[in-house]
């Protein structure tokens, strides 16, 4: 358990040892089919394939899914509505096109993030990091990415424990309390964050490795009929959006 | 405030994503640079960069009664420069939208652009002008936090208005939308984020002076005498 619910997901899921190309390959182009196809059917399908392959064969739990999407429907649902309201002369109304505007929006976004949730629910980030490096960033960049992900995990720890202890201290009982404590909070881990990483450069220069934590991805083949039925299905995707519209 | 996936149309994502390029590629320019020269400069940015991700689950109270979240892009920019932040904040990025579902990878352009690059300009830009105009390190932080909270919330703000323009009254009235309708909760978070920084540097002066001095934040203490010890 890390403590980030998608994160554990993305560890726990039946797809974790499959290819992460593979994987980008099917969620980057569901991502694309979202974008480009018209919400309706194209959105509705497309976001019904990646929540079905998330919950099926990926095993993703539902319950997580279902939490992790509330973020972006709060700001999906405040934006569209903000989006499809009409100032005029004689103040606020609901544009002409008001409901297909809204509809559409909605839809591509939701099916949008649906498809980003099913990499993120299935690949762990540590799989996705060596991608980058293929892609031609950088080996420094993608080396600041990895410790990144290495350390936040400790910070968050961290975090936890210290609110913890605040709160118990009725750290957060007024407002002027919560400020002060979340100014404590936030210096405390700023200067953890600072010796930790301290004394993890300590320990490598003393075992000789100059130039950073270099370990050995862990290769997961890529399947063939993986990539197949990827290809074929979006195809399938995009043929279906099309004769329904 | 980042923009879901999928949100904006493709043309506005490729542009923002456009704009935000030659930031990111020199903030990753100047990180390489960096590495190449001190190579423990590896472990401290990537501390850097967790601490902005952590930072941004430390929940503010706020005046509506709700609570919100610093973005941490004004004390990035006051504490590692703006172009190291511009690298720094796109990664935190991509990881709030892999790990919590904040933002997207369509979006990652645009909300770079406003959160990763105007943002910490901004901010860097209010927190050196209150230092060079004589005001003290925690009023130029509390400037630089705020303004960097506000010019993301603007520049956003201004990424929607351009996407949706408003049927009757065109980009202006979109633009007056998006403002009012994010000023509820962005104006009390960016004044929250400045206090937050007074606080979080009040701290830092006492417990990590050491730190802020490497950094450039503070000017180093010249050694106390032998005989004053």
């Amino acid at each position: 358990m890390t403590g980030l619910a998608v994160d554990d997901a993305a560890w726990a899921s039946a797809w974790r040892t499959r290819s992460p190309a593979d994987k980008l390959l099917l969620c980057v182009g569901l991502v694309g089919c979202a974008l480009a196809l018209p919400a309706w059917p194209g959105s509705v399908l497309v976001g019904l394939t990646a929540v079905v392959l998330a919950v099926g064969p990926a095993r993703v739990p539902a319950r997580t899914l279902g939490r992790a999407i509330r973020w972006p429907l709060a700001f999906i649902a405040v934006g569209a509505l903000t989006a499809v309201v009409q100032l005029g002369g004689d103040g606020i109304g609901w544009a002409p096109d008001a409901a297909a505007r809204g509809g559409s929006l909605v839809g591509h976004a939701l099916a949008g993030s649906a498809a980003v949730l099913l990499l993120a629910t299935t690949t762990p980030l540590s799989d996705l990091l060596p991608a980058l490096q293929r892609l031609r960033v950088p080996a420094a960049v993608v080396e600041v990415a990895s410790v990144v992900y290495r350390l936040l995990f400790v910070l968050l720890e961290s975090l936890r424990t210290i609110r913890e202890a605040q709160t118990a201290r009725l750290g957060y009982s007024t407002w002027r309390r919560s400020y002060r404590s979340s100014g404590a909070l936030a210096a405390a881990v700023l200067t953890r964050s600072w010796d930790r990483a301290h004394r993890l450069q300590e320990g490598l220069a003393g075992r000789g490795m100059d130039t950073g934590l270099r370990v050995l991805p862990e290769v997961l083949p890529s399947s063939r009929v993986f990539r197949a039925a990827t290809v074929l299905g979006l195809a399938a995707l995009v043929s279906a959006s099309q004769v329904i519209a | 405030m980042h923009i879901a996936e999928g949100f904006l149309p493709p043309a506005h994502a490729i542009g923002w994503t456009l704009a935000a390029a030659p930031f990111v590629v020199h903030g990753a320019r100047a990180v390489v640079k960096e590495v190449r020269e001190h190579p423990e400069a590896t472990l401290l940015l990537g501390a850097a960069g967790a601490f902005t991700f952590v930072l941004s689950a430390i929940k503010l109270p706020s005046i509506t009664g709700s609570s919100s979240h610093p973005t941490g892009t004004g004390v990035g920019a006051i504490l590692f420069r703006p172009p190291v932040m511009a690298l720094l904040g796109t990664v935190v990025l991509l990881f709030q939208a892999l790990l919590l579902a904040h933002g997207g990878l369509t979006t990652l352009g645009a909300n770079a652009f406003s959160l990763a690059i105007v943002g910490p300009w901004v901010g860097y830009g209010a927190y050196r002008l209150t230092r060079a105009l004589g005001g003290d390190l925690l009023p130029g932080v509390f400037a630089g936090m705020a303004l960097a909270d506000l010019a993301t919330y603007l520049t956003t703000s201004v990424q929607l208005a351009l996407a949706f323009p408003d049927a009757g009254s065109g980009f202006t009235g979109a633009l007056v939308k998006f403002l009012g309708v994010f000023a509820v909760t962005q104006i009390p978070l960016a004044i929250g984020e400045g206090l937050l920084g007074v606080l979080l540097f009040r701290v830092l002066v006492t417990n990590a002076r050491p730190d802020l001095e490497r950094l450039g934040v503070l000017p180093v203490r010249p050694a106390e005498p032998e005989e004053a010890r």
